[in-house]
């Protein structure tokens, strides 16, 4: 296993919003956590939100202090992470390595009903 | 989930169950005015922090919010009717009874709850509330247009998406036919207020908490919007429902 540093932005947080106000980090430099744990709370325009983690990994770097202005797409954390850097046992023959699908973007609505 | 109750009007909710069962009674969370239970609780990260401690979340969107219906009839809106769409959720999922979190609006439907269905609140917890009446007036005018804290508020909500200002103006106008007084209050049921401390909406809140025997928390440096997501509001909270 190898580390690799992935940088996290901040996401769109819907409707015309271009940035938010870190209101207080959930974590700190160094920490472990895992994916989905609460990361940070910002503030926008219209209301509290807190961002959970997208990754499982080590807190390796806050880009923005508490009560800094973040414009949508400027980056709020790197994570330390665990990648595999042996091909995957279990597989025979020649994987294609090129001309992946195309992934795709679903914008997900929780259900109504 | 969706429950037409109380036959005017549909009402959609949410229905989370823990990770583990804690054995203890659900939190019903009721958002603000303007709000939705995503909105006001889901992404302030609370339904995650209550799942983690054992406990199964109820979080409707209210009569006029979110999923649910929105009558335009300010008559619709008294604040019974709220009460009356709570209880009918509560017989449907067949809950005993509840601890209760209201924020703002909600705290004040949490109250008027904790009052008519004394059975069915073990603990109360009243967030972003105080006892002034922010609706003086509103009867009379056409929310928004003026300059007072309540148009502030309705002009921000009124203008989000999937909002309808009518029916939240029949909102305002029918909880303002019932403005909230301090006493009789719920008797017997242990009370927590929390409150930003720049949080001008919620003024009064310290001395409601001591006439009702319950405690006052203060949230440093926050005001009524990002009361709403503080670590420090979650801990108190769940500290306080624990057994």
């Amino acid at each position: 296993m190898a580390q690799e540093n992935i940088t996290f932005t901040l996401p769109d947080l819907g409707e015309g919003l271009v940035e938010a106000t870190v209101l207080e980090w959930q974590v700190a430099v160094g920490d472990t956590i895992g994916r989905n744990d609460p990361l940070v709370e910002v503030e926008t325009t219209k209301s509290a939100v807190v961002i959970p983690s997208p990754k499982a990994g080590r807190v390796v770097e806050l880009h923005a202090r508490e009560e800094q202005v973040v414009p949508v797409g400027d980056p709020l954390v790197t994570f330390a992470v665990e990648v595999e850097d042996a091909p995957q046992a279990g597989i025979v023959g020649k994987v294609p390595t090129e001309e992946a699908a195309p992934r795709r973007r679903v914008r997900l609505k929780p259900p109504t009903d | 989930m969706t429950a037409n109750l109380t036959k005017d009007v549909t009402m959609r909710y949410a229905d989370l169950a823990p990770q583990t069962s804690s054995g203890a009674v659900p939190v019903l969370l009721l958002h603000g005015f303007g709000s939705t239970f995503d909105m006001n609780w889901g992404a302030a990260g609370w339904p995650r922090v209550l799942e983690t401690a054992g406990r199964r979340v109820i979080g409707p969107d209210l009569r006029g919010h979110g999923s649910s219906d929105k009558p335009t009839e300010s008559e619709l809106y008294l604040p019974e009717h709220f009460v009356s769409d709570l209880v009918a959720l509560l017989d449907e999922l067949g809950v005993e009874s509840v601890d209760v979190v209201g924020y703002s609006m909600g705290a004040r439907l949490a109250w008027a709850l904790a009052l008519a269905a004394p059975a069915r609140v073990r603990r109360l917890v009243l967030g972003g509330f105080g006892p002034t009446d922010l609706l003086a007036g509103v009867g009379e005018s056409t929310p928004g247009e003026g300059d007072g804290p309540f148009d502030q508020v309705f002009n921000t909500v009124a203008a989000l998406p999937g909002n309808d200002p009518e029916a939240l103006a029949a909102c305002a106008r029918g909880q303002a036919a019932r403005p909230f007084t301090r006493t009789p209050h719920p008797a017997g049921i242990p009370t927590l207020l929390v409150a930003g401390a720049k949080d001008a909406l919620a003024a009064g809140a310290e001395g409601l908490a001591a006439d009702c025997g319950g405690t006052f928390v203060e949230i440093p440096g926050r005001d009524h919007v990002n009361a709403v997501s503080s670590r420090i509001f979650k801990q108190v909270v769940l500290d306080f429902l624990q057994d």
